[in-house]
């Protein structure tokens, strides 16, 4: 039992529980154990069934497969015919399954089992039929075990017919227990389907058939026997076996019977008959056909084969199998199950394309082995003769080369020349017209047409007579329809050349004309062309007749095509109205329908729709018109044909005009001529772009055409690439020029000398003459009409007349370079080649070399020249046109066949850019990573130095590109919480877009190194130093005596945290204040009765004893240490003691650049300040107890702030050094000190500084390791700048960098200013900027009589705009110069803008003013401004607000570079530059030097600035608001910088302190101290009292919170201590705010 | 992996220095260093190294050899910007000048194994005849600001250096990534 057995019962099981009552489990089971034990007592059942069983189990599906796969055809034929209806796949494979051995085996079994169920006395019922199953079947068949395979063949075939009969039809059926038929009968099915079936003829069983018609007659009998035979069956079953399927039953049956069988096995030795063998054998094995199979078998049903090929698609070659290999494989994959997946759409097996390459690609491997002897063992090789071009050299294997390219030049005609009068234009133009009409009449193509025309109106005469055709009607009208329409072609053609004709004669005419009326007009001719019109005189009256005879034949053809066209369209109209007519009675009917519709059911009406359109009535086409045709005729003929009767027109072109001569001819036309007779040509011939000779020169011709016959015998060695003649132009002496250049066709190997034909190769040059005589140039628009229309543009062309061949030798053999040569050269392909080709089926080598190169400039390089042969090789050796390898060669054969390439009218920079997107756009732009990239490589501040950018998108945090999205999504939104007042917030926003355009603009500049950036380099050493420097090297050493060293400059880009560090060397203080007793109340009347005028003669004598009184103690007066703090680092010296100490102290403060970024542009960028800040320590004894002071020292030390000294960062950065000694910034009221200044006296050093009030410092200051300053990116810049663009004139600018360079050469060091850049960037004259401005109103206001005090105040509000030096603001990248209302308006600018400012409204107040360029401490190179009072002139430092006179000591500016006026610049040419030591008499050009001189005058340059300045009064109350919210937020710090104590605000000294304010404000910080001191007394005389105001420009609350930390008030920790702050804001216009701050802290006295 | 910081692979370098040929000089030493880009950090390792002098040897090759260990660990999380070594050779003149002989570059290796890599060096020549001899004559070769430019293509583009002979560096990579 085989599972497919199995499983057939399985069903029929099913089937049985199905349709029977359940409850039948027992009987099931039981049979089924007896077929699970059936299975194995099979075996032993004797030797026959031996036989038949085994196989079966082996290999049961093969006998069908086998039938199938050896005999389809026959199968097929035979299933095909009898159109038997489709059967159900499985139950076909159910049936496939029995082989006949095993139903013979079953048949034994049925009869077994009949024999069986008679003994047990079952009775048989009739089952219902629908219910048995294939495999029940199988009992039908009773054909008995006929010997002889080819029976058994039959029968089987026989069998399987029958059943699937059977299956289908469903009509027999029979209990499986039916009386076994004996052997030999056909079952009824068969026997039924004998009958009813149409059977084709079975060639194969033609032996059998006789038999099998036998059977089927006794099977007949048999059937109606069978027929009564199951009701009487069924009487005797029982009921229980009814419901068991009859297979289970047999099954049953069998098992039992067997049980003994099971136990017991008897059998004689087996033995294998040969034949029996055999049999099994055939089972077993299996051999597959050598047959082809029909490509319908190895394809789904349905399908026809698809080729690729033939769509198109490159399949490759299919690796070389012989074909029986293949046919025996795919008969082997057919008969396996899923065997057809093998097969590809086109029937054949799936097959790569041959992978095996046809030459070894790996390099020989070399033996390990080798004696390295053998390596070195020189070779020797013979010298090889270098070839240039190997492969287009005629090989040494050839004859030598002596081939030879005859060259035969004859002459050069020029069709235009510049040297061509009008009248010679117009006889080129003619001769070539006669030309053409020549070649035109000579083909003569309208006769042609004309007699066509005729021919063909017979031939349609001819076949509408039909006793003269023999053909049948229908062929001649086909011929006569054909005819017809050709008739009508060749209508048209001759009337087009007809017009052609006319046309041309016409023009020929015309141009005549125009000549003779030019030469008449010009009264001389040049030219010898003369232009007769012969007349043919004709036959009036028969023309005539001939022309009415073509218009009435043309008329009646037109008819007849009209008739024609009409009637189609009758036709078609008439179809149309039937079908409208149709529609319309359909109309009608639906719409009498819908009323009786509307009429039964009205609602339905509504929904009802309109099916289509009304069909449009159709309108009958019109008849033509013949009046209206013959109208449309005539016209046509008389536009393109000779009216009847005129005579026939034939121009003839002649020579036999006579030249004017030279002295009849205007001057023009003389210079003209001999302008030709003056020009020369010669040829050069050029091959293979080497020039190898060239003709004689010779005249230009009046004429225009030079003679060579010139033969030139190249012999060549070089297949010949090009040839070119280049046609040279010598006008007298001069010399020559080249016109043009004629490419020459190298010949064909079939041209030689003799029979080449002389060719005519036209050329032209794009040259642009003009000649001022005649001639009327080349290029250069002329018109021959007098008003100068019509212009025309002629370009020098001509022809030149040549041939070229190939010689013939002596012998006469041609001197052609071999044909194998020119396979090299990729030229044609000879017939072995392709041989060759074709054997290989492979691509010849000349040809892959090709393929390498893009074929189309091949074309250009190689001399590809015989394509067409290329392209009809390529057909006939049937290259594969989709085979990639042969792609290139396959577009140079499209190109050279179509004769053009195509040209994408559009250009694509990246063709392949789409293949190699590995994502769309919108991804990669999605992802984090990449944007961060992106963000980094542009150098966005936020993300220039990130490092480690994560390597998968989860691991970037979302929030890495909130600050930035923030930042640009706020970017144009006003943040003021930062900024408190709304203006400076909207101003500080403006500061960061400009600041960010211009970096923007730098970037690219930031990236351009120049070699001195990259390679440390010796200067070029002039002769001075080499001597000094070979002097020294004489000089002795003199190893004791220390010589300074410059310190190594270091580039900041490889520095690190804690590398750099600010060296802050304070060396002395000068008239630091000293104390004062708080608590001695007497001497207070003392102070407050000075008057102010004692002020500057102050009297140090009256103070001294009250000092020495005050501190009976010998306490020092004071007792200074300075603190630095930078970067919140802070560093003090020891205390010194005294008011003027000597502290002599290095501190070192180490320096951090922002976000690690040690770059230059980012140093340069650094905001932070140096503060240097002086205290008073203070001890104060906390004992208590006095009897405690024996023991132990008990003292608290307390600082008190002095007074500090700003230094920007930036300063030490490009200054690299600061030395000097700085003015203290004390306070106006330093309340318990007071100006010590009577203690020592000196006289002449009191004297000088007396001058100036104040307390000074002397420090140094630098980095260590020294950076180079941002100095090279400036001077770098400044080249950028330059080319921005600038409105300045050329002229000017020219003039600036002139004068700059005269300056620097002089005074290298001296600052020279002429021009500047400008906010948006444009280069502007630096004298624009300064221009009388109007300063306030209220400012002049204030002291209307003294201008002097005026001067102070403007100078003052000016100082109050808060300073913002460039190269913080553009990180050091330029300076740029705002004017003065851009200043106003951002509110913030560096020493420049405030110069610019001030000067401005020096100039308006009526003062000489001045901008001087120069250097201060500690700014480095700044702007000051210069006034001339009446006798004197003043420095005023713009940033500070205080003036300096000329000899001031402690002036800051230290060197004066250059000054700049309204209208002029001044540079320093003296010797010194020190203000003290220079005159400033500008008038005195021996000291000035002066830009605008008597050489070059001031042209009257209109100032940048604007008309006027317009102040708006500021906001008072918003003021009073900011004024309040610093104060408040200055507590709160003030709180925060307190952790550890209590905080009390003394609210009594605070609005003391808030109404003192204003009067220091109105007094500016002057002379105020003891009135405030003494009223401060009054309200809190019981506490010690230190505190002092702050003053100082408002910008933002920063510098302020900074400024009040830096003083350390708020380090008092006295336990109750207490704090006073007052805060006061005075507006001056234009927002400009003056802040006040007054800090103070109180200690009761005890 | 995420939790601690962003996923990195590791490059582990370890190889010599091996040897180098310059005919025209002797007692040489030689100094390296690596450039990388942002996304590479060095974890482990020397990241520069001055090497012993050495001679010539007295065969027919006259190599001068180092055999000067290199032993370095990177991390990245990017490809880009991968470690050159860059490799400068200092040596006497006729003066006695210590003066620069040669500068060279080249990508560490991308596979793990063992390479070996030679490099031509080059120096940086005088803008003018002029300039050649007195630096010649004073010991002032023209030099780079810093070796590592030898590895950038920024600001190249003027300037003109004589390529100078081979020297071989071998360089063995155990390559790891994590």
């Amino acid at each position: 039992m085989n599972p497919k057995e199995e499983k057939v019962k399985i069903i029929t099981e099913e089937f049985d529980e199905n349709d029977e009552d359940a409850g039948v489990g027992s009987q099931k089971k039981t049979s089924k154990m007896a077929r699970q034990k059936r299975k194995k007592p099979l075996p032993a059942a004797g030797p026959e069934e031996m036989v038949s069983e085994n196989p079966h189990l082996g290999n049961q599906p093969e006998p069908l497969q086998e039938d199938s796969d050896t005999r389809p055809l026959s199968m097929t034929t035979r299933r095909g015919p009898r159109s038997l209806p489709p059967i159900p796949s499985a139950s076909r494979t159910g049936f496939a399954e029995f082989s006949m051995r095993e139903r013979m085996r079953e048949k034994l079994q049925a009869a077994r089992s009949k024999a069986e169920s008679t003994l047990l006395q079952e009775i048989p019922t009739p089952r219902p039929r629908r219910l048995q199953s294939p495999g029940e079947k199988e009992l039908e068949t009773e054909f008995g075990a006929e010997p002889g395979e080819e029976a058994q063949k039959t029968q089987q075939e026989d069998d399987s017919q029958s059943r699937s009969r059977v299956k289908f039809r469903d009509s027999v059926r029979k209990i499986k227990t039916k009386p076994p038929v004996p052997p030999g009968f056909p079952s009824a099915e068969e026997a039924y389907n004998f009958f009813t079936f149409n059977f084709d003829p079975e060639p194969e069983e033609s032996e059998e058939k006789p038999k099998a018609k036998n059977r089927d007659g006794t099977t007949q009998e048999e059937e109606e026997g069978e027929e009564e035979e199951p009701p009487v069956q069924g009487i005797h079953k029982t009921d229980e076996q009814l419901l068991i399927s009859a297979t289970e039953a047999e099954a049953f049956l069998w098992g039992l019977d067997h049980a003994a069988a099971d136990f017991v096995a008897v059998r004689p030795a087996d033995y294998e008959s040969a034949h029996v063998r055999l049999q099994m054998e055939k089972e077993l094995l299996f051999v597959p056909s050598r047959l082809t199979v029909p490509t319908y078998k190895k394809l789904p049903e349905n399908v026809q084969p698809r080729y690729l090929e033939d769509e198109g698609l490159y399949i490759g070659t299919r690796p070389d199998v012989p074909r029986t290999c293949q046919n025996i494989m795919e008969n082997r994959l057919l008969t396996q199950e899923p065997g057809r997946r093998w097969f590809g759409d086109d029937g054949r097996i799936v097959a790569l394309p041959n992978p095996i390459k046809p030459f070894p690609s790996r390099p020989p491997v070399l033996t390990q082995e080798q004696d390295f002897r053998a390596e070195l063992e020189t070779l020797y090789k013979k010298a090889v003769k270098y070839v240039h071009r190997s492969q287009h050299m005629i090989g040494s294997g050839d004859s030598p080369g002596n081939f030879q390219l005859d060259i035969d030049i004859s002459g050069l005609i020029f069709t235009h020349h510049p040297c061509f009068s009008r009248e010679h234009v117009l006889a080129a133009k003619l001769a070539q017209l006669y030309d053409q009409y020549l070649a035109r009449h000579q083909r003569n193509k309208a006769k042609f047409l004309t007699d066509k025309l005729q021919a063909l109106r017979n031939a349609v005469q001819t076949g509408l007579n039909p006793e003269k055709t023999h053909k049948s009607l229908d062929t001649t009208q086909k011929t006569i329809n054909e005819y017809k329409s050709e008739i009508r072609q060749t209508r048209k053609l001759r009337d087009a050349e007809q017009e052609k004709d006319r046309m041309l004669l016409k023009t020929i005419i015309k141009v005549w004309k125009e000549m003779k009326s030019l030469r008449e007009f010009q009264r001389f001719t040049n030219t010898p062309l003369k232009l007769v019109l012969r007349k043919e005189k004709v036959d009036q009256k028969a023309d005539e007749e001939a022309y009415e005879a073509e218009i009435q034949a043309e008329i009646s053809e037109l008819l007849e095509e009209h008739m024609e066209e009409h009637e189609q369209k009758m036709e078609a109209y008439r179809a149309a109205y039937q079908q409208w007519k149709a529609w319309k009675k359909a109309q009608r009917a639906k719409k009498k329908k819908k009323k009786q519709a509307v009429e039964e059911h009205p609602e339905e009406e509504m929904g009802e729709p309109y099916p289509e359109e009304d069909p449009v009535k159709p309108v009958p086409p019109e008849p033509t018109d013949r009046a209206l045709m013959e109208h449309q005729v005539r016209e046509r003929a008389a536009r393109s044909r000779r009216r009847p009767g005129e005579p026939l027109l034939v121009p003839e072109l002649s020579l036999a005009g006579s030249v004017t001569p030279n002295e009849q001819c205007p001057r023009v036309e003389v210079l003209r001529r001999e302008d030709v007779k003056r020009r020369s040509i010669y040829l050069k011939v050029i091959f293979n772009d080497k020039e190898v000779s060239r003709t004689d020169s010779r005249p230009l011709g009046a004429d225009f055409r030079v003679h060579f016959g010139q033969i030139f015998n190249l012999q060549i060695f070089n297949w010949p690439e090009s040839l070119t003649l280049q046609v040279y132009e010598t006008v007298g002496h001069s010399g020559t020029t080249l016109l043009a250049e004629v490419f020459l066709p190298i010949p064909e190997t079939t041209i030689v000398t003799g029979r080449a034909p002389i060719e005519e190769v036209e050329f032209s040059s794009n040259q642009h003459v003009t000649l001022d005589h005649e001639g009327v140039g080349s290029g250069m628009p002329f018109s021959f009409e007098a008003d100068g229309s019509n212009q025309l543009i002629l370009m020098t062309s001509g022809k030149v007349s040549n041939s070229v061949a190939w010689a013939i030798g002596e012998n006469g053999i041609p001197l052609i370079p071999p044909l194998s040569q020119q396979n090299i050269g990729f030229r044609s392909t000879t017939p072995s080649s392709s041989v060759h080709v074709v054997a290989n089926g492979r691509i010849p080598p000349f040809l892959c070399a090709l393929k390498r190169a893009d074929a189309i400039s091949s074309i250009g390089t190689s001399g590809l020249t015989d394509l067409k042969k290329l392209a009809k090789w390529a057909a006939e050796s049937k290259l594969d046109p989709n085979d990639p390898n042969n792609a290139p060669l396959m577009q140079l054969i499209s190109v050279a066949t179509s004769g053009e390439s195509y040209v994408p009218d559009f250009f694509r920079l990246e063709q392949l850019q789409q293949e190699f997107n590995f994502v769309s756009d919108e991804e990669l732009n999605r992802s984090k990573r990449f944007r961060l990239l992106c963000l980094r490589s542009q150098e966005v501040p936020e993300f220039r130095n990130y490092k480690q950018i994560p390597a998968y998108d989860r691991e970037i945090m979302e929030k890495v590109f909130q600050d930035y999205e923030k930042w640009l999504r706020d970017r144009n939104v006003i943040e003021t919480k930062d900024h408190i007042d709304p203006h400076r917030a909207m101003v500080a926003k403006y500061l960061q877009q400009v600041r960010e355009s211009v970096i923007n603009r730098f970037l690219i500049a930031k990236h351009h190194f120049l070699l001195s950036d990259l390679i440390v380099e010796e200067e070029v050493p002039n002769i001075s130093i080499l001597g000094l420097s070979l002097f020294k090297l004489a000089e002795q050493k003199r190893p004791l005596r220390p010589r300074r060293k410059g310190r190594k400059k270091v580039t900041a880009q490889n520095l690190s945290d804690g590398d750099i560090k600010v060296l802050v060397n304070i060396i002395r203080a000068y008239d630091i204040p000293v104390r004062k007793p708080t608590a001695s109340k007497f001497q207070q009347p003392s102070r407050s009765s000075r008057t102010f005028s004692e002020k500057h003669a102050a009297s140090p004598t009256t103070h001294s004893p009250t000092h020495s009184a005050d501190y009976p103690l010998g306490q020092v007066l004071v007792r200074p240490f300075v603190e630095v703090s930078f970067q919140r680092t802070i560093c003090h010296t020891t205390t010194a003691e005294g008011p003027n100490p000597s502290w002599n102290e290095e501190l070192e403060l180490p320096f951090r650049a922002p976000n690690g970024d040690y770059s230059t542009s980012s140093l340069q960028s650094v905001k932070d300040d140096v503060f240097i800040n002086i205290f008073d320590e203070v001890l104060y004894d906390v004992l208590e107890d006095d009897r405690e002071r024996g023991s132990g020292i008990h003292t608290r030390i307390e600082r008190h702030w002095l007074g500090c000294v700003k230094i920007p960062f930036s300063t030490i950065y490009f200054q690299a050094k600061i030395d000097g000694t700085f003015k203290i910034d004390i306070p106006p009221v330093l309340l318990g000190y007071s100006k010590e200044r009577s203690m020592i006296i000196e006289r002449g050093f009191d004297s000088v500084r007396s001058l100036s009030e104040g307390s000074y410092i002397t420090l140094f200051i630098t980095m260590e390791p020294q950076l180079v300053p941002g100095e090279s990116v400036r001077e770098k810049m400044s080249d950028v700048l330059k080319k921005f663009d600038s409105q300045e004139d050329e002229k000017l600018l020219q003039a600036t960098e002139k004068f700059q360079a005269e300056c620097a050469l002089k005074f290298p060091h001296r600052q020279c200013l002429t021009t500047v850049t400008d906010i948006s960037g444009k280069t502007v004259f630096i004298t624009r900027y300064l221009k009388p401005l109007n300063p306030p109103q209220e400012l002049l206001e204030g002291c209307p009589n003294n201008p002097q005090a005026t001067a102070e105040l403007v100078a003052r509000y000016v100082s109050l705009i808060p300073f913002l030096p460039d190269a913080v603001s553009f990180a050091g990248i330029c300076d740029l110069w705002s004017t003065s209302d851009q200043f106003l308006d951002l509110l913030a600018g560096d020493e420049e803008e405030h110069a610019v400012l001030l000067c401005n409204y020096f100039l308006s107040l009526g003062k000489k003013a001045w901008l001087v360029m120069g250097s201060a401490i500690p700014e480095g190179p700044t702007a000051y401004v210069l006034t001339r009072e009446q006798s004197h002139y003043l420095i005023w430092n713009p940033c500070s607000g205080h003036f300096y006179g000329q000899f001031d000591t402690f002036c800051p500016l230290k060197s004066v570079g250059c000054l700049i006026g309204p209208d002029n610049i001044w540079f320093n040419i003296q010797r010194h530059d020190s203000p003290l030591r220079i005159n400033f008499d500008v008038t005195k050009p021996k000291l000035w030097k002066s830009f605008f001189s008597r050489s070059l005058l001031y042209p009257g340059l209109s100032s940048v600035q604007p008309e006027e300045l317009i102040y708006q009064r500021t906001d008072k109350a918003a003021a009073a608001e900011l004024q309040d919210r610093i104060e408040k937020i200055l507590k709160e710090k003030i709180m925060d910088w307190r952790p550890r104590h209590l905080t009390r605000w003394n609210r009594y000294c605070t609005s003391a302190l808030r109404h003192f304010l204003p009067l220091l404000e109105r007094s500016r910080g002057e002379d105020v101290e003891d009135d405030h001191r003494g009223e401060l007394l009054k309200q809190l005389g019981d506490y010690r009292f230190s505190g002092f105001p702050l003053h100082m420009p408002y910008s933002e609350l920063k510098p302020l919170i900074e400024a009040v930390y830096s003083t350390g008030v708020h380090n008092i920790d006295v336990p109750n201590v207490e704090f006073a702050l007052a805060v006061y804001i005075h507006p001056y216009p234009k927002n400009v705010l003056s802040v006040w701050i007054y800090v103070a802290s109180l200690i009761r006295n005890r | 992996m995420a939790a601690a910081g962003p996923s990195v692979f590791l490059l582990m370098v370890n190889g010599q220095v091996e040897s180098a040929q310059f005919p025209e000089y002797d007692d040489l030493y030689c100094k390296y260093c690596f450039v990388y880009g942002q996304d590479w950090a060095p974890t482990a390792g020397l990241e520069e190294g001055i090497s012993q002098i050495t001679s010539k040897s007295q065969d027919v090759r006259q190599a001068l050899v180092w055999n000067f260990p290199i032993d370095v660990t990177f991390k990245s999380t990017n490809p880009y910007g991968w470690p050159q070594i860059v490799l400068s050779v200092y040596g006497p003149d006729v003066f006695g000048n210590d003066v620069v002989r040669g500068y060279g570059a080249v990508h560490l290796p991308f596979s793990p194994g063992r390479h070996k890599r030679t490099i031509p060096m080059f120096v940086p020549e005088s803008t003018s005849k002029l300039q050649k001899f007195t630096s010649w004559f004073m010991g002032r070769r023209p030099e780079y600001t810093d070796p590592k430019v030898v590895a950038q293509g920024e600001g190249r583009e003027g300037e003109n250096a004589e390529a100078e002979r081979l020297k071989a560096a071998q360089l063995m990579l155990p390559f790891s990534s994590q």
